[in-house]
């Protein structure tokens, strides 16, 4: 007997159950709300937002106690489940926890990593058939005309046409991009044209022209330094779906799920 | 259930974490240029004399309130894939697409009950139960949206407004509009700016809704609404409070038309008279001004430009979402230039010395559509010809009238946003709309070029634009006078590839002599080898006339381009003036004409058959020379 009395495990599971009555007599359950000091600074930053005053330390104080009765009623909501059968907070946890699923790396990607995704991505980076041209503008079909014949008795090109805002050289646009500058039906009218030398005259929006088709260039895949800015974008994007959806997947994995026939 | 109380902690933290940060969804933007460096581009390189960019800064999705009650369901997302050129499903069931994709766009939902709407017509919320939102699940026809829509209106102005603002439910929807336009913005090929519309009134329903424009992919918790403060000088004090903690936006006023006076007033919110401390908070974060959308067009009204032939242009009268009329004085932003230049020259400060845009205010998410495709914005509301009173109804009503009971006849297909800048980025295109360097049009892409200067080049200067910038100054920007010479003017203008010709370029001055401020409107450049009058300062009639059976326009007559180096033959050194440009395409069909034509009936007696396009410059301001 005196041995056993001398067992600490013994005194420990003895005055563990003393302590544990007299608790569950003296007092109820109480849960601990420990303001730190972060949140009371967040609440005295957010405070001198609203107001654009510094919050002095008896406002504060009543920031403080206004926060943790909020919080008290807020811990109680939770504690009663209302949380759980309203859309709303559903939409918005769903939301919060997606950004966090799919946060940035701190890390900016390999270049190697880049090309990796920009070549298994290839049909995305791949430019349309463009155009490089020169151009002359004539208000009249009379005029482009008469230039076109200057032009084929020797006279230099660049001393003939109207100014206008637009360009006298084009180089590397795409039928939508000169539809948009020149008008539609622009870019299916240089296309019957034949490269390196001066036709016309091309009807467009503004009026008549004389081109000087230098290159078509066809549907080419974009050489990767012209498009690293915006394949690091496409794939810092799709990291934030791919972790979403693996997230997600991870997540399902811990639950059977079974849908109810209809 | 388990598991996801577990889950309650982390989320909490994680919650409180990331909540005092701005929103910050998008790494960096890139060097501006490093995608247009490189030879194969497929857009406009950088331009160091600028090229023009378009685009809409004025556009609501289903996260509008209102929006959501027209039928609106297109996101944020889908807005923007619109506008590079994707399409998008009126509520009604027609396509709506651009012809040529835009360079710049911005989503500006309604801030005050912030997709709250949604949430109302969800039965399982707590917010669908309250009064204001019955209904809200079971919208029907277009009159029952509009009476629900009326309620919804009532209840924000009853002083209860505050009861049903759910910041839970804004901060959803904000960080999805933050995050679309981040994920959209692409630096070299198309700009997509965080945006929102802060959508104030006075008590007598004088519109005051602006739209604040940020710079970065940053962008502050939560939009400041209404609901924080209906003073618009509150919004401007929480943009200054935002730019010292590194987050920029300007705040674009729209529909001054329908403000009863209240958008550019002579005094401040408590009555006071303006002073250099207003004056400077206002143009420190109000740069410009939306003069032309679909509720109509805010550049003159007859009643104050009586000899401004092209004056009535797209008056809508009735102060917004009312049919209440709208005072004119305070209302119009030629006024608004003249009030401020007054105020400058006497007391040394100018609260209006503002820029201009145009934009849709599109509830579609789309933009406004042209004459001859015309969507308006508001949904089922005005969704075809019958409901926007351009098509008589099927049975008269019951006091004989032809027409649906609407004010959806004065609105328009308006309008666009024009910049120059040097290249299709938020940071390019955001300094031009900090240098005023902007134009605004009614619809089509019009380009204006405007320069003033005491060493502007010839018009045929092989390297015009480099030496106008260089002599000069451009749109947007102040010139001191000199003395000893005058300054001469360089105003430019392109008509749209796909859109009507031009007719004349024009312009408008205002200044102030012997302490009244005058205006006169210049033509400066005629089509069809037209010469200015130089005692009316006007072209002659070039002709051009509209076939009103099939909306076919005189062929042959109009300018694709017209310029002109002009200088003022009444300058006075001595005085304060301001000089905008405004050109005028030849006449097209107005959308209600397009309407009944198609519909088989006449246009409708009592509105403009047909409109003459235009674009509109800022102004440059020159001041007297001392």
């Amino acid at each position: 007997m005196r041995h056993l009395l001398r067992q600490p495990l013994l005194w420990f599971v003895v005055i563990g159950i003393l302590l544990f009555g007299a608790d569950s007599f003296f007092s109820v359950d109480r849960s601990e709300i420990y303001v730190t000091v972060a949140m009371q600074e967040r609440l005295g930053t957010l405070w001198q937002t609203q107001t654009g005053q510094v919050a002095s330390a008896a406002e504060l104080d009543s920031l403080v106690n206004n926060w943790v009765r909020e919080e008290v009623l807020y811990q109680e909501a939770l504690r009663l489940g209302l949380d759980q059968e309203d859309s709303i907070i559903r939409r918005r946890l769903v939301q919060k926890l997606g950004f966090i699923a799919e946060s940035d790396p701190t890390t900016a990607p390999e270049t190697a990593t880049l090309q990796a995704y920009f070549q298994s991505n290839i049909e995305a980076y791949t430019l349309p058939l463009r155009y490089s041209f020169r151009q002359l503008y004539f208000q009249s079909i009379d005029d482009a005309q008469r230039a076109l014949q200057q032009i084929g008795e020797g006279a230099d090109a660049s001393r003939l046409g109207e100014t206008s805002m637009l360009n006298a050289a084009y180089a590397y646009r795409s039928g939508l991009d000169l539809n948009a500058s020149f008008g539609a039906g622009f870019a299916d009218r240089l296309s019957g044209l034949d490269p390196g030398e001066w036709q016309g005259p091309v009807r467009s929006g503004f009026g008549q022209h004389l081109v000087l088709l230098t290159a078509i260039h066809p549907a080419e895949i974009a050489p990767f330094a012209s498009v690293q800015t915006r394949v690091a974008l496409d794939y810092q994007q799709a990291q934030r779906e791919n972790a979403r959806a693996q997230y997600t997947d991870k997540l399902l994995d811990q639950y059977t799920i079974t849908v109810e026939p209809r | 259930m388990p598991t996801l109380i577990r889950l309650f902690p982390l989320l909490l933290i994680l919650a409180a974490c990331s909540d005092d940060t701005p929103s910050q969804q998008l790494a960096a933007e890139p060097a501006p240029d490093a995608v247009t460096a490189t030879a194969p581009a497929t857009n406009p390189e950088f331009n160091a004399q600028r090229n023009a960019y378009f685009g809409d800064l004025h556009v609501h999705t289903m996260y509008s309130f209102d929006a959501f009650i027209f039928g609106t369901t297109a996101s944020p997302d889908d807005a923007y894939e619109f506008a590079k050129g994707g399409s998008i499903t009126h509520p009604a069931g027609f396509e709506m697409k651009l012809d040529v994709p835009l360079d710049f766009y911005a989503v500006t939902d309604h801030a005050f009950y912030l997709g709250m709407l949604r949430e109302m017509a969800d039965p399982a919320t707590e917010i669908s139960r309250h009064e204001v939102a019955e209904g809200i699940a079971t919208l029907g026809d277009a009159a029952d949206r509009g009476t629900k829509f009326r309620r919804i209106l009532a209840f924000l102005r009853s002083g209860r407004a505050g009861e049903i603002s759910d910041p839970e439910i804004m901060k959803t929807a904000w960080d999805d509009i933050v995050a679309a336009a981040n994920r959209h913005n692409d630096p070299g090929n198309f700009t997509a700016f965080i945006a929102y519309e802060y959508t104030s009134s006075t008590d007598e329903s004088g519109n005051l809704h602006r739209n604040v424009i940020f710079r970065d992919d940053i962008a502050p918790a939560l939009p400041f609404s209404r609901l924080d403060s209906q003073n618009p000088e509150g919004l401007w004090q929480w943009m200054d409070d935002n730019r010292a903690a590194g987050i920029e936006s300007l705040s674009i006023p729209h529909n001054s038309n329908g403000s009863n006076g209240s958008m550019f007033m002579l005094t401040d919110w408590s009555g006071r008279p303006l002073d250099s401390a207003y004056a400077s908070q206002r143009m420190r974060n109000e740069p410009l001004v939306e003069i032309t959308q679909v509720k109509g067009t805010s550049d003159t009204h007859p009643a104050l430009s009586p000899n401004d032939e092209w004056a009535d242009f797209e008056i809508m009268p009735f102060r917004v979402a009312t049919r209440l009329p709208s005072k004119v004085e305070g209302s119009y932003v030629r006024e608004a230039y003249l009030n401020g230049l007054k105020m400058q020259a006497e007391q040394g400060f100018n609260p209006y010395q503002f820029g201009v845009i145009g934009s849709s205010d599109t509830h579609n998410a789309t933009s406004a559509g042209d004459e001859d495709d015309y969507w308006s914005k508001v949904g089922l509301m005005d969704a075809d010809g019958i409901r926007r009173g351009s098509v008589p109804l099927p049975q008269p009503r019951a006091n004989g009238e032809l027409y649906a009971d609407t004010y959806y006849n004065t609105w328009g297909a308006s309008g666009l946003a024009g910049v120059w800048a040097e290249e299709n980025t938020r940071a390019a295109i955001y300094d031009a709309f900090r240098r005023k360097e902007t134009f605004g049009t009614s619809g089509p892409r019009m380009k204006v070029r405007f320069f003033a200067g005491h060493d502007l080049p010839q018009l045929d200067d092989s390297d015009m634009l480099a030496n106008a910038y260089a002599g000069g100054v451009a749109m947007g920007s102040d010139l001191i006078g000199d003395a000893s010479q005058q300054p001469s003017f360089i105003a430019w203008v392109a008509k749209d590839p796909n859109g009507p010709p031009l007719q004349r370029v024009q312009i408008i001055k205002g200044w102030v002599e012997a302490g009244e401020a005058m205006e006169q409107v210049f033509d400066v450049a005629c089509s069809d080898g037209g010469v200015v009058d130089p005692v009316s300062n006007r072209c002659p009639d070039n002709g051009a006339r509209v076939n009103l059976e099939d909306c076919s326009i005189s062929a042959d007559l109009g300018a694709s381009e017209l310029k002109a180096s002009w200088q003022d033959p009444n300058y006075d050194a001595a005085q304060h003036a301001f000089y905008y440009v405004r050109a005028i395409a030849n006449p097209t069909c107005r959308w209600s004409t397009w309407d009944a034509i198609r519909a088989g009936v006449a246009p409708r007696a009592d509105l403009a058959a047909t409109i003459q396009e235009r674009v509109w410059s800022s102004p440059i301001w020159i001041s007297p020379s001392q």
